[in-house]
Formats: structure tokens, C-alpha cells, sequence
């Protein structure tokens, strides 16, 4: 009876954990359905007293938030199927091919994940501005191309395959980037989940850089947009529930129904090689 | 990466497998990939990275100012002048603080709900893994926003649930603490998963042997699990210090490194320097102090805990 008592206090205590971790987003959610009135007065109520979609009406109206999702969107989409790829072909390189230099190559690749955005910011900004780069999403998308990260966690995943499965591809003849593209890639499905929901977070969420390339409000980026809006209407709660609500929801959907596959590859980074 | 299960994945495994096939035949077409990973790999970090990296090297000599144009060599004056600058220590102060009691919190709490998450008598084991990990994969500004909404004095959820009167953000006591506990709440959830990793490839073996031994379930975690946990510790410290030492975008939009300079951190001055005063000559000289700063606490928790064995061969 002691470990029966000992498991219900247990699972209570990881609940009460979980819910507090939830709580800010279902606090969010709830208050994007409430009146600016309801928000503001003292007297609180956790649900709505009268749900209104005037939040999120009028925050489309006063600022085109559709617009900066969409653009938010494209730019995550291409930035991650871009970076997906390298990562995965230098990571291939890296676990599967000896050669001169591999070693040093891979401590190089390491080493650029420790050097801080505030080091490279400023000549970036510099360089970019001065080949007339900057307004571009072009801007945006080539420091992206590569990711230290990325090449780290695929290759160390990718070490994992057996080198017999190659073997036995290349005896029934298949180039190398058959092996690749046709053998390799689909037998690291869960290490790509991981690495596209955490590559379109960055790029979803990544403000500085956008912010000081982009000058053209029309095409700019949703994290950049929360600001701004937060900044011009200082007093719309409701308001900013609703922009934070429309752009927390969607990753954590997307999350929610990959989340299996998601957390499987998201420690193997650690565990593997 | 967890050496006792595989002692052939270490540096030495890697570099004793070079030595053994020196003159292998090269595949049909792995050239080609090579070299283009190879020549990616090299021309883009050195046009994104080094190169940066040496402007911003000779930047922190000279006076920068990009708007008027001005690149006057400085000598050591931005060096000189930063160590004098009250503004600076207060920066690293706090960041020490914010990285020292961010980092405690997420391995402590990662590692205690893992442990609890792993234990046989949790049931909903995806439900809770589920839930502790999503602040992790939600978006960081758009997460702030909702924290400094759960800040606010009147509006607020914190001050009317627990009935408190307090304005977190706006007053110097609670600003910093304030951010961490964001910072801790967002964060917290990878080092869950990471331990969790790490405790379902512990040796089954070991911890039945304890068992049998009749060790207490604390005995049985202490002197059993956390060592065999340590390599994934020293992976969860090592990225903590790097993306730490970093943070940036929780000051920006919770305080703007206030009220007064309670909340400033090396990357928020560097932000202030580079992009509002435009001081791009002093913020690269803040930058690079950061950047030894990193390389040196990077390589110290390697060289305590030997950390070859964790990025695996070729490290």
C-alpha cells in the first residue's frame, strides 16, 4: 500500500508541474477571447465572461497580421528545407566517409556553434548592407544555409546506420547519393523531425537579424511584428493575446501531432554516435 | 555517446579506424559529395564566420561609427575604456547571475521530473513528456509577450492569482529574478528530455544489481544513476553556457536591460552599443570579450569532465 500512496503523490505532483507549464498558454488563449474592458477590470475571471473575437478582428484591421504570417511561413518553409538538407549531406559526409582532414573539418563545424551572435552581428550587418543585400529575404536565408547544429545532430545520428547497409547498396550498385537520398535520409526520419521543428522555431523566431534587414513593413516577419504592434498599441491587451496567441498555437499544434516522433529525435543528438 | 554501451564510438575508436584503411577504394560518386560538403562547409563559414569574425576584431581597435562613417584607429581605447565603464561589470555581473541560477535550475529540475517521468510507478509517461517540453518549441518572442502580460501589475495573472502587489518588471529587485523564472519555465523541458534519454539507455543490469543489493531508491540515484548521467550533464552545462551567454531577446522585449541597469546582460549592451548608439567600434570590443568569455567556460567544462568522449570521434 506504501508504493500505491507513493505513485498517486507522484503522479499528482508531475500533474501539478504540468499544469503550471501549460498555464501561461491556456491563460493566453482564453484572455484573446476577452473584452479590453474585461481584461482591464479588477475584478478577474479566468474564463471569458463573454467570449468576443473582437481581439483578433480588430488586431488584422490596425495591423496585417496575415500578411506577416505569411510571410513567416514562406521564409521558415524554404530556410528549413534548405538547412535540413546541407545538414544532412555534410553529416553524411561526416559519419560515413573517412578522409584527410574529417576530424579537424568536424571540430571546426562544432566549434562555429559556440561563437555568440553579438561577434558576427556587426560586420554582417555591414557586409550585407554594403553589397546592397539588405531588404532582401535573400538576406535572411543565406546566413541560414548552413547549420552547425544541424550538421552536429545529423551526423551524429547518421553514425548510427550500419555501414553493412551501404556495403550491401553499393554491391547491387547504387551510387552514393542514391545511398543517400534513397537509404540514409528516410532511415533518419526521427533525428529530421527534431531538426525541422527546431530550424523553423529559429527562423520563426529569430528578431534582431530581420529586424535590421528588413526595412519594408510589408515584408516583414512575424516576430518583428509582435513588437512593433506591442510598441504602437502599448495598451491592447486583447490585442497582443490575439498576436501571440496566432503565432504561439500553430507550432504547438504542429508539435503536438509529430511530438512521438518529435522527442525521439530531439535527444538523439546527445545519445548517439 | 554513452561510453559503456559503446566503447568503440570514442576519439581513440576513430582515429584507430583511419589508421587501419589508409588506401580504401573510393565509392562511385562520393567524391563529388565530399568535396562539395567540404568546399560548403569552407567557403561559407569563412565568408559568414571568420571573416566576421576578423572585422570585428579590427573594428574593436578603432572608433566605428557607420552612419557618419567615421573607422578611426583607437589603439586600445575601446579595451581601456571598457574596463572603466560601470555599465560593463554590471552586464557581466548579471549575466553571471542569470547563467549561474538559470543553469542550476534547469539541470536540477530536468533532472529531478526526468527521474520521476522514468520511474515505474508513472503512468502517462508520453503526457507528461508531452506537456513539460512545449514551452521548449514555442517561439521565444512571442512567449515573452506573454510572460510580460503575466507580469503586468493590474492585468496580469501572477499578481491576481497569488494576490501579490508587486511590479515585477518595473522594480530592480524582482526584474532579473523575473526573467529567469521565464527563462527557467521556457528551457527547463529539453534538459527533461535529454536526462530521460539518458536514463533509458542506462545498463538495465546495473540498476537491478542495486536492487538486489537492497539500495535505497535515493542510494540507487546517487550513487548509481547521476554517474552514469554525468556525460549528458556536461552536454546539457556545455549548451546551457553557450546559449546563455547569449540571451538576448527576453531582456529586449521584458525590459529593455531596466529599470536602470538591473536587467542589462553582455548581449543586451552589445545590442544598445551596436544598434541604438551605434558604437559599432565599443560593442565589437564587448563582443569579443564575450566570445573569450564563451570559449574559455566551454572549454573549462570540458577539460573537468572529459569531453572528447561526448561530441563523440573526431572531436
Amino acid at each position: 500500500m506504501k508504493t500505491k500512496a507513493q505513485s498517486i503523490l507522484l503522479n499528482v505532483a508531475l500533474l501539478v508541474v504540468g499544469l503550471l507549464t501549460v498555464f501561461p498558454f491556456v491563460w493566453m488563449v482564453l484572455s484573446a477571447f476577452k473584452s479590453n474592458a474585461e481584461i482591464n477590470s479588477l475584478d478577474q475571471t479566468f474564463f471569458p465572461r463573454e467570449w468576443t473575437f473582437d481581439n483578433f478582428i480588430s488586431m488584422q484591421q490596425n495591423f496585417d497580421f496575415a500578411r506577416l504570417m505569411a510571410n513567416s511561413v514562406v521564409l521558415s518553409v524554404t530556410i528549413t528545407a534548405i538547412s535540413i538538407y546541407t545538414s544532412c549531406l555534410a553529416g553524411f559526409v561526416l559519419a560515413k566517409y573517412t578522409f584527410r582532414g574529417r576530424g579537424f573539418l568536424f571540430g571546426f563545424v562544432l566549434s562555429t556553434m559556440m561563437v555568440p551572435w553579438a561577434v558576427t552581428i556587426i560586420p554582417r550587418y555591414t557586409m550585407f548592407t554594403e553589397v546592397g543585400l539588405q531588404g532582401s529575404y535573400a538576406s535572411l536565408i543565406i546566413p541560414a544555409i548552413l547549420s552547425g547544429f544541424g550538421i552536429f545532430m545529423m551526423r551524429q545520428n547518421m553514425s548510427a546506420v550500419p555501414d553493412e547497409v551501404l556495403e550491401a547498396a553499393r554491391l547491387d550498385g547504387a551510387s552514393e547519393i542514391f545511398i543517400f537520398h534513397r537509404i540514409v535520409m528516410p532511415m533518419s526520419v526521427n533525428a529530421i523531425s527534431a531538426l525541422a521543428i527546431f530550424q523553423f522555431l529559429w527562423v520563426w523566431e529569430d528578431y534582431l537579424w530581420p529586424y535590421l534587414m528588413i526595412n519594408d513593413p510589408s515584408k516583414q516577419v512575424l516576430a518583428v511584428g509582435l513588437t512593433t504592434f506591442s510598441g504602437r498599441y502599448a495598451t491592447d491587451f486583447g490585442g497582443l493575446f490575439a498576436a501571440t496567441t496566432i503565432s504561439i498555437i500553430p507550432v504547438i499544434v504542429v508539435y503536438v501531432i509529430f511530438q512521438r516522433r518529435f522527442i525521439a529525435g530531439a535527444a538523439s543528438a546527445a545519445v548517439k554516435g | 555517446m554513452l561510453t559503456p554501451k559503446r566503447p568503440e564510438m570514442t576519439a581513440h575508436g576513430g582515429a584507430a579506424l583511419i589508421a587501419r584503411t589508409p588506401a580504401r577504394r573510393v565509392y562511385k560518386g562520393e567524391r563529388s559529395l565530399r568535396m562539395s560538403v567540404v568546399v560548403g562547409i569552407v567557403v561559407l563559414n569563412v565568408l559568414l564566420l571568420v571573416i566576421p569574425i576578423g572585422i570585428a576584431f579590427v573594428g574593436s581597435f578603432h572608433q566605428w561609427n557607420p552612419l557618419n562613417g567615421t573607422f578611426n584607429y583607437l589603439g586600445l581605447d575601446n579595451y581601456t575604456q571598457l574596463l572603466g565603464d560601470a555599465r560593463f561589470w554590471t552586464a557581466t555581473a548579471n549575466t553571471g547571475i542569470f547563467g549561474v541560477v538559470v543553469i542550476t535550475l534547469r539541470v536540477a529540475l530536468g533532472l529531478a521530473l526526468a527521474y520521476a517521468v522514468w520511474s515505474k510507478m508513472t503512468r502517462f509517461k508520453t503526457f507528461f513528456r508531452t506537456l513539460f517540453y512545449m514551452p521548449t518549441v514555442t517561439p521565444l518572442v512571442a512567449v515573452a509577450y506573454v510572460w510580460k502580460l503575466m507580469y503586468h501589475p493590474q492585468v496580469g495573472a501572477i499578481n491576481s492569482i497569488f494576490g501579490f502587489d508587486v511590479n515585477w518588471l518595473f522594480d530592480s529587485q524582482f526584474a532579473l529574478p523575473a526573467i529567469m523564472l521565464m527563462t527557467v519555465w521556457k528551457d527547463f523541458g529539453y534538459a527533461v528530455i535529454l536526462f530521460l534519454a539518458g536514463l533509458y539507455s542506462l545498463p538495465e543490469d546495473a540498476l537491478e544489481a542495486a536492487g538486489v543489493d537492497g539500495a535505497s531508491a535515493w542510494q540507487r540515484f546517487r550513487l548509481i544513476v547521476l554517474p552514469l548521467l554525468r556525460p549528458m550533464m556536461l552536454f546539457v552545462v556545455v549548451t546551457s553556457i553557450i546559449s546563455y551567454l547569449q540571451a538576448f531577446v527576453q531582456v529586449m522585449v521584458l525590459t529593455k536591460g531596466g529599470p536602470g541597469t538591473s536587467t542589462s546582460i553582455i548581449s543586451y549592451l552589445v545590442y544598445e552599443e551596436a544598434f541604438v548608439k551605434y558604437n559599432f567600434g565599443y560593442a565589437s570590443a564587448i563582443a569579443f570579450v564575450l566570445l573569450i568569455l564563451t570559449a574559455l567556460l566551454t572549454l573549462v567544462s570540458f577539460k573537468m569532465s572529459g569531453g572528447r568522449k561526448l561530441f563523440g570521434k573526431g572531436a
